[in-house]
């Protein structure tokens, strides 16, 4: 190994890199947007707050009392409809998926039930509702369970079950907080896949390999200059998504030494499937191509974009095969969960993919004998 | 003098073969230290499988190769400190300038004594230091791509096919570069399927044809003992003329559209010929009689032509 060498060749990549800015900016940019756009939608749902249209038919204290309770809940903007209106010509002329209809004589059941103790005074409010919509149902749940509280009230009764929630984590995180790990997993994947696969495919068929190996520069500085400099870009473009997820969404996620560790395992199992890809395919495209076939269903199944628990059962094992997926596990276990000794059984894994790919990529990767 | 001393390369029965088809077939040549030495052939003789072998980018399937004195198949790190290359079609980063490219070939070398800026000037782009390789023309790109086959100081510099492609402006320019190669002494290996590149330029010229060397010598020599006879060119002839030559029975050595090269024994056979195109009413353009060239020499020995005509892709700047 030569370092003149190998800082020769860094420097030459670099300046490519920066030179080329459409491409520094979409490598550099496209996992932002991802972070940007997921964590907005994440971070809404977090703190989700439905549109409800409440029409009261009764029109007295108690149903105002109980349409109040529905707005402190905190789950719903309350928009009244007039009491005259066809509440069913209003869902369909207004484009709203929900209308809760208050009955005539919701007060004086409520009296009857509460204060006279008749357990046969009660009364039926009406959801009227468009199907097609997909959050209707998860609204009518929400309504369901706040009129389940407010029956078990009524009846006088202790409730026999109770509820606690109690997190396994010392915070409470959100969905951006497991989100963000994976997609730096992720992006650090692309980098290193298609930079290897781009750039060697590239010199390759311009004949600078040949030109290379006719030079004192050896396979391990070529290689080791590649390493260095996908680490690098893969380190710039962390620290970027890190600071707008920090910016943006103000994360709270534990940064240490397992960062880079995770981050330089990511760029060595992924060059080296990259510098596998790029001996076989023989075109740039065939090259691309295949990385696209391992990459688009690793970033999907995974897990770096949602749980795998949401997978079927099969696809969860497929999912435990991937190297992405220790990657993504890895990253959570000690920015989110900040568990070493998961994070250290995760780095092992990857570890040994990375060093097995690595080394066959070394040995596919030929420069005497030409194409 | 030994052999080392005296010769740069020595080839000796050299073949290489891709499963059953033989790219190179058992040749033989040395290369004397300080010469220019051509390799002259058409697309797919065994010129650039050849070159790259003693490049030490292919490894020959039997034969032995010595660059320097040194076995080209055991001594790769030695030799490639040793030798300047600019390959077939060469390219390089898109984005790095002129001077960028020669100062990161230099460093691959070592560096520290490398004149980057005598260089540029020796290639004549001087102006063009600071322009990023993929703004360069094609005779420009091919003069960076000498530049950087001269970073090391080589001994041994080989040139594959430098000019293919070019239009002829920018071909002229690129002889310049490497007439002033051949002033300072340097031993060049140059491969190319243009004959006046090869007689301009080449101390020794070794023609080959499918694989295998079928003649070597100074381009006089080639000529003077394979084409030692005049050639009369007729310029834009009808077809009259045409065949009148034919019915003559004069051996018609070339044809290009409506110009013909007509091998003549004595300069009365020319006579003979014009007079009997004058006298059937038949016309040409222009003539002239002189000795014949290497692409002659090709012809007559392969029975195939060498050039593929003037080139048009890569243009000057």
């Amino acid at each position: 190994m030569n370092p003149r060498v190998v800082g020769a060749n860094l420097v030459v990549k670099l300046r490519c890199f920066y030179r080329e800015k459409t491409a520094m900016f979409f490598t550099l940019a496209f996992p932002i947007i991802l972070i940007l756009v997921f964590g907005t939608i994440f971070m809404s749902e977090d703190n989700v707050s439905y549109h409800l249209c409440v029409q009261d038919l009764d029109r007295t204290k108690s149903s105002a009392q109980s349409i109040k309770t529905l707005e402190h809940n905190g789950k719903f903007k309350i928009t009244k409809v007039d009491p005259d209106v066809n509440a069913t010509q209003y869902v369909r002329d207004n484009r709203v998926n929900l209308v809760l209809v208050i009955p005539k004589g919701y007060q004086r059941h409520l009296m009857q039930r509460a204060m006279l103790s008749n357990p046969n005074a009660s009364v039926t409010i009406t959801y009227i509702y468009d199907p097609s919509s997909s959050s209707v149902t998860t609204k009518m749940e929400i309504l369901n369970g706040v009129f389940a509280g407010i029956n078990q009230e009524l009846s006088g009764k202790p409730p026999f079950i109770r509820t606690v929630e109690r997190s396994i984590l010392a915070k409470k995180y959100r969905f951006i907080e497991f989100f963000v790990p994976g997609i730096i997993a992720m992006a650090v994947m692309t980098l290193s896949l298609f930079g290897t696969v781009d750039s060697d495919t590239e010199l390759r068929q311009k004949g600078i390999i040949r030109k290379l190996s006719t030079t004192p520069i050896t396979r391990t500085d070529w290689i080791l200059s590649n390493i260095l400099y996908q680490f690098i870009l893969a380190v710039i473009s962390a620290i970027a998504m890190l600071l707008v997820s920090y910016a943006v969404f103000d994360v709270s996620l534990h940064i240490d030494a397992w960062l880079p560790v995770f981050i330089l395992l990511d760029v060595f199992a992924f060059v080296g499937i990259g510098m596998i890809l790029t001996r076989f395919a023989k075109e740039a495209q065939s090259a691309a191509a295949a990385a696209n076939a391992i990459s688009y269903p690793m970033m999907f199944l995974s897990g770096s974009f949602f749980p795998i628990e949401l997978m079927p059962g099969f696809l969860q094992t497929f999912a435990k095969t991937l190297p992405l997926y220790y990657l993504n596990e890895g990253l959570r276990a000690s920015m989110v969960f900040e568990d070493n000794m998961a994070a250290l059984r995760y780095a092992a894994v990857i570890g040994i993919f990375a060093a097995v790919v690595f080394v066959l990529g070394i040995l596919a990767s030929k420069w005497e004998e030409g194409r | 003098m030994t052999k080392e001393a005296e010769y740069a390369i020595e080839v000796d029965k050299l073949t290489k073969r891709y499963g059953d088809l033989s790219a190179v077939n058992d040749i033989s040549f040395t290369v004397r230290k300080g010469e220019v030495f051509a390799f002259l052939g058409p697309n797919g003789a065994g010129k650039t499988t050849t070159v790259e072998i003693i490049e030490t980018i292919r490894t020959p399937t039997s034969g032995n190769v010595h660059l320097l004195g040194m076995d080209v198949t055991k001594k790769k790190h030695d030799i490639v400190r040793r030798i300047g290359v600019l390959p077939q079609e060469f390219s390089s980063f898109d984005r790095i300038t002129v001077r960028e490219t020669v100062q990161y070939y230099s460093r691959l070398f070592s560096g520290r004594n490398t004149d980057i800026d005598g260089l540029i000037d020796l290639v004549n782009l001087k102006d063009k230091t600071n322009e990023q390789y993929k703004n360069l023309s094609g005779g420009l790109r091919q003069r960076v791509g000498i530049a950087i086959a001269l970073v090391n100081d080589p001994e041994v510099v080989f040139l594959d096919e430098p000019t293919t492609g070019l239009d002829p402006r920018a071909r002229r320019e690129v002889w310049e570069v490497l007439q002033g190669l051949k002033k300072k002494g340097k031993t060049v290996f140059l491969t190319t399927h243009y004959m006046e590149e090869a007689e301009l330029l080449a101390d020794t010229v070794a023609i080959i044809s499918k694989g295998k060397i079928i003649a070597m010598g100074s381009p006089g020599e080639l000529v003077e003992k394979n084409a030692n006879y005049p050639v009369l060119t007729l310029q834009s002839v009808d077809e009259k003329a045409l065949e009148i030559v034919r019915t003559m029975g004069f051996e018609q050595v070339l044809s290009n559209h409506k110009d013909i090269k007509i091998r003549v024994e004595h300069t009365d056979d020319v006579q003979k010929i014009l007079s009997a195109i004058k006298d059937a009413g038949a016309s040409y353009l222009g003539l002239d009689v002189r000795k014949p060239n290497l692409e002659e020499v090709f012809l007559k020995l392969t029975g195939e032509a060498l050039s593929d005509g003037p080139a048009g892709g890569r243009g000057a700047e």
